[in-house]
């Protein structure tokens, strides 16, 4: 069998949930498979992967998430680029997210090949729910519907789906792994230093003026909390001014763009891990953070939360509710302690092998 | 003649609310009082009124235990429900046996303060039932030699206890024993108690349908004396609902054991009419909840031992009335981290939805109620 993903991006280009989702997944799959990956030729791609690569001449081209220039116009350009290139020996379709759905529909079409669609997000968590761009979701909706099957990474991005483009009979829920080895072998020290963490980018999807709301609360009981935005974002800016307009900026620290080895460490050093999420398809750095023992308070509107016992959760606008989960994993060391360690054992259930499996079963049903 | 003793824990908590950080130190309601008194009627009404008059009408005997709080609450409510139960111990046969009146841990920890729970119950038994009891249930089962030392101090002739697998190896828990000073023990068996209250209606138990013609054939081929059905009150209608046939069970039930020549009888009625047969000694807590027989669902992981070092050190508290409601076992037993066996049946008793809220709520409350306790006044 012979699958040929649609791909976006892939490490260490850019190393988005997309792309480690690719990278993880068909490395193991090529095992048992053939593996082809089509993606835009960046400039900072590897040269050798553990399956096949057909890079994609695209033009001149930044980032692929570049903000400079139309990404719109450059994800059709991509799209058109992908049908001409792609290599019709194959047995299966993968695409991933609306940006390779139009050279999907119009490949399975040509070729009359079956169609998986992946949605890793949708336009609706994008936009924060916040002005969706129209023609994106029907590029979306056009991709749920036509595909023989579909995957989405939890049941709350099912459940959007649904809702906004009407049902498909095939959907399968394959959560993300963690590369659990990363953030697990560090050693965790449950003694309080007061630290709460977010992580991610800074952009209204993830919900970062509720962080800073929940800190505002929680400094009115204790003052001696730090509170870290770890990650860059549109709404970077805007944040640092709301912390500065509320006085907060002395229990405040930002430290822009982070790194993997240093996101270890931040998540480690952490005593507890906000997401706020106004809407999260899935949640990695929700893992990530239990993979190192450190304890998590998510929103419900966090898919990954669904599949999780050993979290805190309640809705993103809850800031009092957040709030109190904060000061209380914060004073109590038992809730710090049990919900570190059972935490960081459920986050070894979510394994990339066991996606792959998942997957693969999607594959057999066509 | 083969007796089969019934016994049945009945007992509601006063739940504790969602009591939030930013109340400490400004409110001092702590309890769910509308969500209790919603659950509490629920609960009269699918069992203890339906479940009371099934053992009357069908004229099965029994030794039942109420909590003082349980009792209380029905007072202020549903005085209907007391009157049933009075009704049952009159012309019914029923039989109604002490415990803590708060169905606290106290007996592991403060030998007055469980005197006096104890009292306070049998003081409210004696004012609602005019009876006063002679068999002592430590509330959940929970029993070691040190729990029979204190009833037998407090005068009770009868102690009941968990036959776990450990005590039945040498101890069948079909006849009737005394502990080391000199009391009546009755040991549960577990297997035909849970094959009523657990696996009554459990669709992929090779047994089920449990019609009342094979559970008595279970019961006569049970070797010994006396088999011991211990379970929780709200086994019937509330935990088995009333669609799953639980009540036509029982009321088939009285046919099918005398017809195999065997006979209901309460717990005391075994002390008066059986001899021990032998002396056990049980020098660990054992207990019915769980797969773990022990103290576990209530003090099995650091968040519940943390819980309980604070009642603790509340002992010398002004408001002992707070403080005694506080140590009911329930609030505990929501903060249970209990294994996938045991996480079904401790997620369907938690109105918190998880252990991690119950723990916050109550740490919550303990701080606003030692600040009120001991900072008031400066």
């Amino acid at each position: 069998m012979k699958v040929s993903v649609l791909g976006w991006e892939l490490p260490p280009s850019f190393s988005g949930g997309l792309g480690i989702h690719t990278i993880n997944l068909f490395t193991i799959l090529s095992g048992v498979m053939e593996v082809v990956v089509y993606v835009p030729d960046f400039p900072q791609l590897s040269d050798h992967y553990p399956f096949g690569v057909t890079k994609v001449n695209i033009g001149e081209l930044g980032s692929p998430y570049s903000t400079s220039g139309d990404f719109y116009d450059m994800v059709l350009e991509y799209n058109a680029r992908l049908v001409e290139t792609f290599d019709p020996h194959t047995d299966i379709i993968h695409a991933h997210d609306w940006i390779t759905v139009p050279a999907a529909i119009k490949l399975k079409k040509k070729y009359d090949l079956p169609l998986v669609v992946t949605f890793h997000s949708t336009e609706y968590d994008r936009s924060g729910n916040f002005n969706p761009q129209e023609r994106i979701m029907s590029i979306e909706k056009e991709g749920y519907n036509r595909a023989d099957r579909v995957i989405t990474v939890s049941g709350y991005t099912d459940k959007i789906l649904r809702v906004l483009y009407g049902g498909h009979g095939n959907t399968t829920v394959v959560y993300n792994g963690v590369s659990s080895s990363i953030f697990s072998n560090v050693k965790k020290n449950y003694s309080s230093r007061s630290t709460v963490l977010y992580f991610g980018r800074v952009t209204s999807q993830k919900g970062p003026t509720f962080f800073v709301e929940l800190a505002k609360q929680v400094l009115r009981i204790v003052d001696d909390v730090k509170f870290i935005i770890a990650g860059t974002g549109d709404q970077y800016w805007q944040i640092k001014e709301m912390v500065d307009r509320f006085g907060l900026g002395s229990n405040f620290e930002f430290t822009g763009f982070v790194d993997e080895a240093s996101a270890v460490k931040l998540y480690r050093d952490s005593d507890v891990f906000v997401l706020p999420a106004v809407s999260e398809p899935f949640g990695m750095t929700v893992l990530e953070s239990m993979s190192t023992g450190t304890p998590t308070v998510i929103s419900k509107t966090t898919g990954v939360g669904e599949a999780l016992f050993n979290s805190l959760k309640c809705d993103f606008w809850d800031v009092d509710r957040m709030s109190d989960y904060v000061n209380s994993v914060l004073k109590h060391r038992p809730l710090r302690e049990i919900l570190g360690e059972r935490g960081r054992i459920e986050a070894l259930n979510f394994s990339w092998e066991r996606a792959a499996i998942k997957t693969l079963e999607v594959y057999n049903s066509l | 003649m083969k007796k089969i003793v019934f016994f049945f824990e009945v007992h509601q908590p006063r739940r504790i609310r969602y009591y939030k950080a930013n109340e400490i130190g400004k409110n001092h309601e702590y309890f769910w009082d509308d969500r209790n008194a919603e659950i509490l009627n629920r609960v009269s009404d699918k069992c203890y009124i339906p479940a009371t008059q099934m053992l009357i009408d069908s004229g099965i005997k029994s030794s039942i235990s109420i909590s003082g709080v349980l009792l209380e609450a029905l007072l202020r409510t549903r005085k209907d429900v007391i009157d049933k139960f009075a009704e049952y111990f009159d012309v019914g046969g029923g039989e109604i046996v002490a415990e803590t009146y708060y169905h606290s841990l106290s007996s592991l920890w403060n030998e007055p303060e469980f005197k006096e729970q104890v009292k306070l119950d049998s003081d409210l038994i004696k004012t609602l039932f005019n009876r006063t009891p002679t068999t002592l249930s430590s509330d959940l089962l929970i029993y070691s030699n040190e729990i029979g030392r204190l009833a037998h101090e407090m005068g009770y002739k009868n102690i009941i206890a968990e036959g776990t697998d450990r005590l039945i190896k040498n101890h069948d828990p079909n006849y009737l024993y005394s502990n080391p000073y000199g009391q009546n023990l009755l040991l549960r068996n577990y297997r035909l108690s849970d094959d009523v209250s657990f696996r009554f209606s459990n669709r992929s138990w090779n047994d089920y349908p449990l019609y009342a013609d094979k559970y008595a054939k279970w019961l006569a081929d049970a070797p010994g004396d006396v088999i011991n059905l211990f379970m929780d009150y709200e086994t019937f209608g509330e935990h088995q609902w009333k669609e799953t046939g639980i009540f036509e069970f029982m009321k088939a039930l009285p046919k099918e054991v005398e017809s195999r020549g065997m006979e209901f009888s309460t717990i005391s009625e075994i002390g008066q009419s059986l001899k021990p047969c032998n002396t056990i000694s049980v020098p660990n807590y054992t207990s019915w909840a769980d797969t773990s027989r022990d103290l576990s669902a209530w003090l099995g992981n650091d968040m519940q031992r943390d819980a309980f070092e604070d009642l603790k050190s509340l002992s010398n508290c002004a408001d002992k009335e707070t403080w005694r409601y506080l140590q009911t076992t329930d609030h505990l037993y929501y903060m249970s981290l209990a294994g996938v066996a045991d996480q079904e049946v401790h997620s369907y008793f938690n109105p918190y939805g998880s252990p991690y809220d119950a723990y916050i709520h109550f740490k919550n409350i303990i701080e606003d109620f030692r600040l009120k306790c001991f900072y008031k006044k400066q």
